[in-house]
């Protein structure tokens, strides 16, 4: 057979995003791979340059429209470095409260979608169904069900309603019972099984060189998750375990984000008892107005008023659901960052495509993307 | 692991390629150095501290120079290093760092057409969000936000 470049996208039902993966094949193996990426590009790094402080977390929830949470968070814990603040111990337990549902959130649209991949339609229903009811519990708080604009530089916009906690608790037993039929749906399954053993190795050495991280990196065998190797806001006051696999294929990523969801209810359930029992500010105080009021309109002075603080510059790192994102923060004295980097977790993991993809069937390809779980939201930015 | 645990295990390699290493927030610290001395300097950290995971790479504009900076991250000390050089905006060009960090390739294309930092040796620089032919380089300080840009975009593949 001749050799020859084929384009899977930028309109494919295996990019769940728009991206464009050229393949090169001859007949049906993969020869070589070269994801286009790009697709997506709002320069919301340049955008930023252009953004007091707080606007850039309107940004941020559009960097990853599955996880906005977790780019609020990321960002806000740069920026409060770079301008040397500290939140509230209500506001740390908050921001895990939405990080955790927003990785089980983020999950179950990576389940729901990477089993329809594989041709389950029906899971794809339960794992949507499930995930409506994380987002009516954003909505309760935030009142958005995926840019919520919630967090703010020095704590979070507001507290959660009253009856909130009972409510989350309910969600909680709900998703641990399901989580149980999507493992019998699944790992039972024996076609499931023959479809994703041994399919799309990426070894733990590997991953290292070629900067994976995440769910990709735990499921090689790498104990590493910035929760519990750097720990942030709140995790460090928090008891979960690192979910790890050790078959490094499409089972072990599913395994490993099984597990990861499992620990989130696990560190949700002590987060709501914790803010049942802790009332307090969520809001550091003496902030200047134009920094620190939430809703203060565009154009009122106090929005406008000259920054109070020193230059500096800040770097923090998250796990969000995909891998490690990092932000780097230069505050030059200005009303606004003067640069702003963000660190994809999924643009390393796609980088790595030919590491993954090259020796297996061209028909291996979507669930062996399915299982990077692709947001190009966050790779294009 | 302290700057001077960095410093004094980076100097006897480097000699006068290192600038300085300094407290950096969230980080082990902030390696300063030559840019011409930029691959003996990442197989050190890579080879000698251990810092086997390149995270980013990127690259800032403050007008009279360029600063590109590197994250890595070592299992062992669960700590990040940041890596940082000053290149001349007229002759801003650094040796890449994918042959040390595979993982660099991707970071250094996006630096390249963002900021136009050119990596030497860099086995594969074209443009990564940008489409093919874009003659600008858009985080750059004298790319203006409000001016509008022309461009006549060319299809990649024929």
């Amino acid at each position: 057979m001749s050799e020859m470049w084929i384009n899977m996208g930028p309109q494919h039902p295996m990019t769940h995003g728009l991206w464009n993966l050229r393949v090169k094949i001859d007949g049906e193996m993969i020869l070589d791979v070269d994801p286009e990426m790009g697709y997506l590009h709002r320069g919301i790094e340049k955008i930023s340059e252009d953004r007091h402080y707080n606007e850039v977390i309107t940004l941020m929830d559009r960097c990853c429209y599955v996880a906005g949470f977790a780019w609020e968070h990321l960002y806000i814990q740069s920026a409060e470095q770079a301008l040397g603040l500290r939140p509230p111990e209500r506001a740390e337990y908050l921001r895990v409260l939405c990080d955790e549902f927003q990785r089980i959130a983020s999950h179950l649209m990576w389940y729901a979608a990477f089993v329809q991949d594989i041709g389950l339609m029906s899971p794809f229903l339960y794992g949507m169904r499930d995930r409506d009811l994380v987002l009516d519990l954003f909505q309760s708080y935030t009142g958005a069900r995926m840019t919520y604009e919630y967090m703010r530089v020095g704590g979070v916009r507001n507290d959660v309603p009253p009856g909130f906690t009972d409510q989350a608790r309910k969600v909680l037993d709900w998703l641990s019972d399901r989580f149980v039929e999507y493992d019998q749906l699944c790992l039972g399954s024996t076609i499931f099984r023959e479809r994703c053993d041994d399919l799309g190795t990426l070894k733990a050495n590997d991953c290292v060189a070629h900067g994976v991280t995440g769910p990709m990196l735990r499921a090689a065998g790498l104990k590493r998750d910035l929760r519990k190797d750097r720990p942030y806001a709140a995790y460090d006051r928090l008891e979960f375990d690192v979910a790890v696999a050790d078959s490094a294929d499409v089972t072990a990523r599913y395994l490993v984000r099984m597990e990861e969801m499992r620990q989130s209810v696990r560190i949700l359930r002590q987060v709501v008892d914790w803010l049942d029992r802790h009332p307090g500010p969520v809001l550091a105080e003496r902030l200047p107005r134009w920094l620190g009021a939430p809703y203060a309109p565009i154009g009122n002075e106090g929005y406008l008023l000259k920054r109070h603080y020193a230059k500096g510059v800040g770097f923090s790192a998250v796990e969000e659901p995909h891998g490690e994102a990092q932000a780097y923060v230069v505050n030059d004295g200005g009303e606004h960052p003067y640069r702003v980097k963000f660190r994809s977790p999924v643009f390393a993991n796609i980088s790595a495509a030919r590491q993954y993809l090259v020796g297996y069937h061209v028909a291996d390809i979507p669930p062996i993307m399915g299982s990077v779980d692709v947001c190009v939201g966050e790779v294009d930015r | 692991m302290q700057p001077d645990d960095i410093a004094r295990q980076l100097a006897p390699k480097l000699g006068d390629g290192l600038l300085s290493v300094e407290p950096f927030p969230g980080t082990a610290g902030r390696v300063r150095f030559r840019s011409e001395r930029a691959l003996e300097l990442f197989r050190a950290v890579r080879d000698d501290l251990h810092f086997g995971h390149l995270s980013m790479v990127g690259a800032i504009d403050w007008v009279d120079h360029r600063e590109v900076f590197y994250v890595a991250w070592s299992d062992a000390a669960t700590q990040y290093l940041f890596l940082s050089t000053d290149v001349p905006a007229s002759a801003a060009h650094v040796e890449s760092a994918s042959s040390v960090w595979p993982s660099a390739n991707w970071h250094e294309r996006e630096a390249w057409e963002m900021v136009d930092v050119t990596f030497d040796n860099h086995p594969d620089l074209r443009h990564l969000l940008m489409p093919d032919g874009y003659a600008f380089h858009p985080l750059l300080r004298s790319f203006k936000l409000h001016e509008p840009e022309e461009l006549e975009v060319k299809s990649r593949h024929v």
